[in-house]
């Protein structure tokens, strides 16, 4: 009568192996399964939000904030600081831009040519800017700088992404 | 922009704006002071790459230059003036040399390119906050000598 509980060596074995191949092939299927649904997991993760500066402190005149994101490259991951122009527009409403130079990717300045006040000037090859980041016609720069997803929450600047426009 | 192969591509196809290349000096050795020889390289290196994020479309990060603690003056100098030939016969105009190591300042004049010495600053200890400050400060100034050349001749 014992037997009846007792687990016999066939069935332990039974057990053990269905469990370790289960396993296994759980791991084999996982990463497959992970592959094929991963960017539509990708788009429903909004990429990270960062918060950048107090609503408050924002003015007309652009102000360059620093900030850091993570970033994955290849096999390592960083820390990567990013900087945004911030200002507000004359119907109030913030801007986020992004200060990578759309010709050959210098970093722009806001008013640092004093023939040009009132610009992003860019060091490297004289591309320009207007205030609203589009670019001036006869300087280097084709197209207008990115401009960064935003968010406002709690009186706080929250940037994502800069896109093209 | 710098030595890999996505920026080069960039670089062979808009050479013309690229007229400027940035050389870290960095030296080795691992006999004495091997921690501060580590750290001055280092800053070097975090440095230059900091100034070609602000400047990668007018500029070329090499390699770093590297050189043995011991290798006398003359050699160096015989080294890198082949260097010196090499861009400035592909096309440069302007080749600047990042280093923290004071025995360059000696040779400055052998030099034909600008050398901009930095004293290193031991970033290790230092909050990421504080690092970052310290760091855009530095690189800052050698913008400025760098963006003062290019001013006499804009591209
Ligand atoms: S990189 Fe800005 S004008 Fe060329």
């Amino acid at each position: 009568m014992a037997k009846k509980n007792e687990v016999t060596r066939r069935q332990f074995l039974n057990y053990t192996l269905t469990g370790v191949g289960g396993f296994m092939a759980a791991g084999m299927l996982m990463p497959m399964v992970r592959f094929a649904i991963d960017p539509v997991l990708k788009e429903g993760t909004e990429q990270e939000m960062v918060p950048v500066m107090d609503v408050s402190e924002i003015t007309k005149e652009p102000q360059r904030k620093k900030f850091k994101v993570d970033q994955v490259d290849g096999w390592y991951e960083s820390e990567v600081e990013q900087s945004a122009w911030v200002y507000k527009d004359e119907k109030d409403e913030i801007v986020a831009l992004s200060p990578v130079c759309k010709h050959l990717g210098c970093t722009v300045d806001w008013s640092s040519n004093a023939a040009y006040p009132d610009q992003f000037y860019c060091p490297c090859h004289g591309g320009r800017y207007t205030k609203d980041g589009v670019n001036v016609p006869g300087t280097p720069p084709l197209a207008p700088l990115d401009v960064y997803k935003m968010k406002v929450e709690k009186g706080k600047l929250y940037l994502g992404k800069p896109e093209p426009r | 922009m710098k030595w890999i192969a996505s920026d080069i591509e960039t670089y062979a196809k808009e050479k013309e704006y690229v007229d400027t290349i940035v050389v870290p000096l960095i030296p080795f050795g691992l006999e004495n002071n091997l921690k501060g020889t580590v750290s001055a390289g280092e800053y070097i290196s975090i440095i230059s790459h900091e100034l070609e994020r602000q400047l990668r479309g007018r500029l070329l990060l090499l390699p770093p230059f590297t050189y043995l603690n011991s290798e006398p003056m003359e050699e160096k100098v015989k080294r890198l003036a082949e260097w010196h030939n090499e861009v400035i016969g592909n096309g440069a105009s302007y080749v600047v040399y990042l280093t923290s190591d004071v025995e360059w300042k000696n040779a400055e004049d052998r030099l034909e390119d600008t050398l901009v010495w930095l004293p290193s600053i031991p970033l290790e200890h230092m909050d990421n906050e504080y690092k970052m400050e310290t760091v855009s400060t530095q690189v800052k100034q050698v913008l400025q000598i760098v963006t003062k050349k290019w001013q006499n001749s804009p591209k």
